[in-house]
């Protein structure tokens, strides 16, 4: 972005402005600091924006008191927490809750649950739980206005206790493609009254989509590699490999893979034979499970990995649950980081940390 | 008294007792003798109404007649006769005052009265176990158990001067047969003291020579049959003794006492 | 039993009570809301009319009224439940290491429930309503039972061991069951169940309430006036015939009212362990065996007990809650360890029927 340009989020030009880096994304956010008694004082509002797929851009304007004097009204009236009346939401999904950050709606967030982890400033809102034992008192005790799900929640009497004390409940089901999942970005950002943040954060989007599907040929070809998503059930205590069908297998398609897996629907059990029969060229696991591991070369002590083709040649993987799990603005980058992985050759060589990827330290 | 008339026992193909008829006299030991097998407990079990006969029946002679006992409620059957098992096992830490206590449970409702827990104290001291009242049950002796059992049992069948004056019936079924001399002699005695006061008693024992020396009316039963009934120990036959316990059995005469007893081989 | 222990029956009876008041306000008061006694006292005032309504309580009388009392009250029932279900159990069958979950009631219930929960929106749950899962869950608390009945009285008497392996047998059954169902539930179907099968208040509304209370005050007073009975029973059948008792029709009788008062708890808070099986030892190394007094110490020692638990459910992971059959195992299988060293101990005189 240039000096003078328009910024999408809609901030104004003349502000003093610092990109944080973040992973493959693109953010359009306001962070408003408590207006201070001098009004000589220069608001900083930060913006952080990043055009897809370059490197970290810092961007410098000039800052003008008159902006200031323009936005302060702007300012003090987004000030979280300073107003009563302001809208206090409880959202126990992961996605809805990346959403709100990516909207810039974050600071109506008074809590979120157990396993909403991006980004990571998000760790900071305190937890009412986990998602699918959720206490009603917990969430309650924070003092909502709204609690926000995606129906994946329990116990299901949790929802009624609530309602009968007066707060409203909406459900947002995201749906399973790409378009149910823009359409949830557009509904938040209606119900948060960020509609321009998230225009622009869907436009960045689609972008990306589009230039994902022209890209997308070049890396499927007829002989696809064979992927092996592999994700811990922390309900059950065990390792489950991703099936057909869903945001995952979508994403592995899109990179040119196809999902080790040959059935339909949800996730399996990991057994041995599953994997043996799968014979993966390329494990993926999810952070969780990954990490109980620590490294990919201890991950291949989990039984019947060692075995594979994707054990033997190393071609083991971390990624954040929340970079697959469902549909996002992330997930053009995602997919462009599989792709690295998947088709080294067309990358020059072995996909290892850093290189052609975004994703620092894999 | 307790009447048996032509009472038969089966269970499935097996049938334990034929064809019994015998009167248990009140004021007398009455003792029931036999081989392992032969039905005496079966028999006294019926008699106690804890088994229903497959034919005949028993009756219970009471002060105001003759009561079929099947047509007896249970409540009033518990407070007319008492058994006495041979072993009892309690595996929750009860005191001993409150074993006996629950032998006046079919006599009171909630609570027990002042006249429950004088009986109790009364039946305590007929054994001599007085001393014991507090004490934690099963940490007890074979033998002091099965006192406690008998107070229990007494104080179940207490003859409270009621008037009519009822007539109880006590049954003992083989209450020595863990206990060693002392106990049995003991509890016999304790028994012999009861028929005084107008108590049936009936005794089913193991140890012939004991029965012998203690029992008034003496029952052989062999075989699901009765084949002797007299009241003079002396007239017992020898060769129906062998038959019975398949032993060889000698007469002795014991030279102080001038009591008879039987010395048994094989 | 005898008076001079009555009058510390009485003492006993008072403790109890008054921990069980405590007990109530500590649980009242505690968890991610938290309600000083005087709150409680206005709040209650509020609800009962005493006092006029403030608005600006709105939110707290709503929290305290709607989830804060009924799971307090819920979870002194469930306690006071499983308390007596253990004493009962204990009496039935002449052996303190029963607890309604050996004889398979709980097994059943949970595999009732576990029905429901995975075939939840099926024909024959939907005239049932909201009492589906109740009603199947007693319907597999009876039957499992009733099976285990059967099986151990086979021939006119009921064999403890028999009725021991038996629950075993039908435990393990009811186990398989539901551990089926949860593996081919469906994704929500199956976050009920696990949720569930691990014991919480966290669910507690007025008609859960209601259904436990009117269940355990019907069952529970029938179930007194067997106390001398029980003690009678201790001796062993045949002596307790001897006394005027008829065992058969006794342990039929506390067996449904027992059943009916476990399942209809389990049903609404899950599976609960343990409890049935410490609190009447506990009762009776500090008192009495007396079924008299065990009856309702054990209930009002349940309900005390089950209150305390639950606080600690609240105040360990907030604002998130351990489920309590997680607590009740950690506590209770150690004093169940040392309850079974001691019997070993003193002998094979629990193994007697």
């Amino acid at each position: 972005m240039e000096v003078g340009e328009r910024c999408p989020a809609g901030a104004s030009l003349a502000l003093e402005v610092t990109c944080r880096h973040q992973r493959a994304a693109c953010y359009a956010r306001n962070i408003t600091l408590a207006p201070l008694p001098d009004s000589t004082t220069i608001h900083t509002l930060h913006h952080a924006f990043m055009s897809f797929p370059s490197p970290s851009i810092a961007l410098r304007f000039r800052s003008s008191v008159a902006t200031v004097a323009l936005l302060a009204p702007f300012v003090i009236g987004c000030a979280p927490k300073a107003d009563s009346g302001k809208p206090r939401v409880v959202s126990v999904s992961k996605q809805i809750n990346e959403f709100i950050y990516a909207i810039g709606a974050e600071d109506v967030l008074v809590g979120r649950d157990l396993t909403s982890i991006y980004p990571p400033q998000i760790k900071q809102v305190p937890s009412v739980g986990y998602h699918r034992a959720l206490s009603a008192e917990g969430i309650i005790s924070t003092k909502p206005t709204l609690l926000i799900t995606d129906g994946n929640v329990g116990p299901e009497p949790v929802l009624e206790q609530v309602r009968k004390v007066g707060i409203p409940v909406v459900t947002l089901a995201p749906g399973g493609t790409v378009d149910s999942a823009q359409a949830l970005l557009t509904k938040l950002g209606q119900q948060f009254h960020r509609e321009h943040a998230a225009d622009s954060v869907l436009a960045l989007w689609r972008a990306g989509m589009d230039s994902l599907w022209r890209d997308t040929v070049q890396w499927s070809g007829p002989k696809r590699p064979r992927v092996m998503i592999i994700h811990f059930g922390q309900m059950i205590n065990n390792y489950l490999a991703l099936k057909r069908g869903g945001s995952a297998d979508a994403m592995l398609h899109w990179a040119g893979a196809e999902n080790a897996i040959d059935s339909v629907g949800g996730m399996a059990r990991l057994s041995p034979e599953l994997i043996a029969r799968a014979a993966p060229d390329v494990i993926i696991a999810t952070d969780v499970g990954f990490d109980r591991y620590g490294s990919a070369e201890k991950f291949k002590t989990l039984p019947g990995v060692a075995l594979t083709p994707a054990g033997q040649s190393d071609r083991i993987y971390r990624v954040d649950e929340q970079e697959l799990m469902y549909f996002g603005p992330r997930t053009p980058a995602v997919v462009r980081k599989f792709a690295a992985w998947f088709h080294p050759s067309l990358y020059g060589g072995r996909a290892t940390a850093g290189r052609a990827t975004l994703t620092p330290g894999t | 008294m307790v009447e048996v008339e032509h009472v038969s026992y089966a269970v499935g193909r097996a049938r334990i007792l034929h064809d019994v008829s015998v009167r248990f006299q009140p004021r007398k030991l009455n003792v029931l003798l036999g081989p392992n097998g032969a039905g005496k407990s079966t028999l006294l079990k019926i008699a106690t109404g804890l088994l229903t006969p497959t034919a005949g029946l028993v009756r219970y002679m009471l002060p105001q007649g003759a009561r079929a006992l099947d047509t007896f409620p249970v409540d009033a059957l518990a407070r007319t006769r008492a058994v006495l098992s041979q072993h009892v096992e309690v595996a929750f830490p009860l005191a001993v005052e409150d074993v006996v206590l629950m032998g006046r449970y079919p006599h009171y409702g909630r609570t027990p009265t002042a006249r429950d827990l004088e009986i109790v104290a009364a039946a305590l001291d007929l054994v001599g176990m007085t001393d014991f009242r507090g004490r934690v049950y099963p940490t007890l002796s074979g033998g002091e158990q099965q006192k406690v059992q008998l107070a229990r049992v007494l104080a179940q069948i207490w003859n409270e001067g009621e008037s009519p004056r009822g007539q109880k019936c006590l049954f003992l079924d083989e209450p020595t047969s863990n206990l060693d001399v002392h106990y049995q002699l003991h509890l016999l005695e304790i028994a012999r003291g009861l028929r005084d006061v107008d108590c049936t008693v009936i005794a089913v024992l193991h140890d012939l020579n004991m029965a012998l020396q203690h029992g008034d009316a003496f029952f052989l039963l062999d075989g699901g049959r009765v084949v002797l009934e007299t009241e003079d120990a002396t007239t017992i036959p020898r060769d129906l003794l062998e038959r019975v316990f398949r032993v060889r059995a000698d007469r002795a005469v014991d030279s102080e006492t001038g009591e008879s007893f039987w010395r048994f081989r094989l | 039993m005898i008076p001079r222990t009555r009058r510390g029956h009485a003492g006993v009876y008072l403790t109890l009570v008054g921990l069980l008041a405590a007990s109530l306000v500590l649980s009242a008061a505690v968890g991610a809301f938290t309600f000083t006694p005087a709150r409680i006292a206005t709040l209650t005032a509020q609800l009962l009319g005493w006092v006029p309504a403030a608005p600006a309580d709105a939110l707290d009388r709503n929290v305290f009224i709607q989830l804060r009392l009924p799971r307090v009250l819920l979870a002194g029932l469930t306690g006071a439940v499983l308390g007596v279900s253990g004493t009962l159990m204990q009496g039935l069958f002449r052996n303190p290491i029963v607890e309604p979950g050996l004889v398979g009631t709980s097994a059943g219930a949970a595999f009732g429930a576990a029905i429901v929960f995975v075939f939840g929106a099926g024909t024959f749950t939907r005239p049932l309503g909201t009492l589906a899962v109740p009603v199947l869950a007693f319907a597999g608390a009876f039957a499992a039972t009733m099976i285990v009945y059967r099986l151990s009285t086979a021939f006119g008497k009921v064999h403890v061991f028999t009725l021991l392996l038996a629950g075993i047998a039908v435990n393990a059954v009811c186990g398989a069951g539901t551990g089926f169902l949860s593996y081919i539930a469906r994704d929500p179907q199956a976050r009920n169940i696990t949720f569930w099968n691990l014991g919480t208040f966290t669910t507690a509304d007025w008609r859960g309430v209601t259904l436990v209370a009117i269940c355990f005050v019907v069952c529970f007073g029938w179930s007194l006036r067997a106390g001398k009975a029980l003690n009678a029973l201790m001796l062993g059948e045949e002596e307790a015939a001897y006394l005027g008792i008829d065992p058969r029709r006794l342990v039929m009788q506390l067996l449904v009212a027992n059943t009916l008062m476990v399942a209809v708890a389990t049903a609404m808070v899950g599976v609960i362990a343990f409890v049935g099986l410490v609190i009447p030892h506990v009762l009776r190394m500090l008192k009495s065996s007396d079924y008299t007094f065990l009856l309702p110490a054990s209930a009002l020692l349940g309900a005390v007990t089950m209150e305390i638990i639950d606080v600690v459910a609240r105040l360990i992971i907030p604002p998130a809650e351990l489920p309590i059959g997680i607590i009740t195992a950690v506590v209770g299988a150690p004093v169940f360890l040392a309850i079974l060293l001691r019997q070993t101990r003193q002998g094979g005189a629990w193994l007697q029927g």
